[in-house]
């Protein structure tokens, strides 16, 4: 098997429809839409549902890629990646549930699959770097603020269910920091490429000023400063990912 | 074999040796799992790789945690000679496109049930006064290997849909049965490697199957919006430009004509996808001809009260079966 894959080699029942995410945002915004969906309205929520879907798939498959990728990178940190597989294969089917709660179903939008090619990367260091700290720790700001939205509708099942993801994020966010440094100790020209690769990864998921410090009810993907403390995030990085928010430009 | 209840039928070294060789082919079995979750379309096949990998992951460490206790380095695989890993290099060649048959055959239908085959002999064997450490990671694997090739046999069963597809599944499987049996098993000692059956109801393995029964549905799919895609479609079909070209936005005839000369000789066409952007729609539809199958994606929109083709690309071609 090729060692890594190409990008477009990633695999997909037909009745997923693939587009870049840009065109899809320029697409919403010429309908007087925002950029992505929102969680203002079940129906925007069922939208964000469904990218958290098919961005757990990406995660499961990105990080089955790693276990393959890697054969000569130390065995525990093959175990933690295959962890992580069978923990992203349970959130898909904890999405694919809940979409099914809110009364959506597989393929309703279009899939982007911009997170897997993050995933893509030719180191180890970097991959985790952007995987585990960069979208992982992405994916802590979105779930916590389902929860609290969660919360809000008074909807128990989505706020129980994503809480457990949550704390699995948190976990993937811990090894993705163990990992960097220990598959970058005494290579310092390695940890900063990846950690640079990590940098991009947070600008990109800015989203073009979605992401922000804010209010959970105020902005559309708000920072969860205590779930990052909690995942081992330092004040510093989180200041900083805060600070390259303020400069992303805006759609 | 006595007898006495010390009397054993592996040395420590021919135990060791043993493990080294599960280790072996749970590692491998693990990284090719997680390298074809990523290359597997189907659902429910993808998401059975991606339940398994960390058994195998546990299931090699475990052997790989016992083997400093039989005087051997810890995490050591080795497989028991150059056909064995000829046998596991052909398995791993399911990975083009189109071939999760052949994945899901070559590890649960030969792979596993070799492997729970082994283990079961093994622990058979195994001396229950002074091998219990080893008796027990068998125990589980066992156990956890049934629910594997239970739950792959299921999976299979809902890929294989025509006798074509059995046909195919059969000869792959029969061509693995003689690579494995030109290694002489796993533990590389028998003429005729063993194949475990598992009968489906003794074991508990429906948290292995996600997505089973899940497909297309047309949900966003109105019917005015149904009508005017397989319009379009039978316009295609029937090579009337004409036809075709006035669902087409004017803006868009240029480049929806340029990407449609690629497509060859039409007989029928289904809608295999629907996709919704805010008030727009992304449509899939498979377009089969006599010797080719085309996969379109196109985006349709509302204008002046009725259904306008924006954009129109050509994500697949196939030759047919």
């Amino acid at each position: 098997m090729e060692r890594p894959i190409a990008y477009d080699k990633l695999a997909r029942e037909d009745r997923f429809v693939r587009m870049r995410a840009r065109e899809t945002s320029e697409l919403r915004m010429a309908q007087g839409l925002p950029p992505m969906a929102d969680l203002a309205s079940r129906e925007s929520i069922r939208e964000r549902m469904h990218g958290i879907f098919v961005g757990e798939l990406q995660a499961m498959e990105g990080a089955g890629r790693t276990v393959y990728d890697f054969p000569d990178a130390p065995w525990e940190f093959t175990m933690d990646m295959a962890r992580q597989v069978w923990d992203e294969s349970r959130h898909v089917e904890i999405y694919m549930d809940l979409l099914e709660h809110m009364g959506g179903h597989i393929g309703e939008f279009p899939e982007s699959t911009i997170l897997w090619r993050c995933a893509c990367a030719e180191d180890a260091a970097a991959r985790v770097a952007g995987v585990n700290r960069g979208l992982e720790g992405l994916a802590c700001d979105v779930f916590n603020q389902l929860i609290h939205i969660a919360r809000k509708i008074g909807d128990p099942i989505i706020e129980q269910a994503v809480d457990y993801v949550l704390a699995d994020e948190i976990t993937h966010v811990r090894m993705g920091s163990r990992w960097l440094n220990e598959l970058t100790k005494g290579d310092p020209h390695r940890r900063r490429q990846a950690i640079e690769f990590q940098d991009t990864i947070d600008e990109r998921f800015n989203l073009g000023g979605v992401r922000q410090d804010g209010a959970h009810d105020e902005v559309s993907i708000s920072i969860a400063r205590e779930a990052r403390k909690l995942a081992g995030f330092t004040d510093e990085e989180i200041e900083r990912l805060v600070k390259s928010t303020q400069r992303s430009p805006v759609y | 074999m006595t007898a006495h209840p010390l009397a054993g039928h592996f040395s420590v070294d021919d135990a060791a040796r043993r493990i080294r060789h599960y280790r072996y082919a749970e590692e491998r079995t693990m990284r090719i799992l997680g390298g074809w979750i990523a290359l597997t379309p189907e659902l429910p096949a993808k998401l059975l790789f991606g339940r398994h990998v960390w058994d195998c992951a546990q299931h090699a460490d475990l052997w790989g945690r016992r083997l400093p206790e039989l005087r051997s380095p810890a995490q050591q695989s080795e497989p028991p000679n150059e056909a064995f890993v000829d046998f596991m290099a052909l398995v791993e060649t399911a990975e083009e496109p189109g071939r999760t048959i052949e994945r899901v055959v070559g590890i649960y239908r030969v792979l596993k049930r070799h492997l729970l085959a082994e283990y079961e002999r093994h622990l058979a064997h195994a001396n229950p006064v002074y091998e219990p450490p080893t008796r027990r990671i068998l125990q589980r694997c066992i156990e956890e290997e049934r629910r594997h090739v239970a739950a792959g046999a299921v999976v299979l069963d809902r890929l294989v849909t025509d006798d074509a597809a059995r046909a195919r599944a059969q000869a792959w499987e029969r061509r693995l049965v003689e690579r494995l049996a030109a290694a002489r098993g796993l533990g590389g000692d028998v003429e005729t490697p063993a194949l475990a059956d598992v009968a489906p109801d003794s074991v508990r393995f429906q948290g292995d199957l996600v997505a089973l029964d899940s497909t297309f549905e047309p949900v966003g799919l109105s019917e005015d919006l149904a009508q005017a895609v397989d319009a379009h479609a039978r316009a295609l079909i029937d090579a009337e430009r004409s036809r075709w070209a006035a669902d087409v936005a004017p803006e868009a005839r240029e480049a929806v004509a340029g990407e449609y000369a690629a497509l060859g000789k039409l007989a029928t066409s289904e809608i295999v996808a629907v996709a919704r952007i805010g008030a727009h729609r992304v449509v899939r539809v498979r377009l089969d001809g006599p010797e080719r199958s085309w996969l379109v994606q196109q985006q349709w929109r509302r204008a002046d009260g009725q259904w306008r083709l924006f954009t129109a690309t050509i994500v697949r071609s196939d030759p047919r079966p």
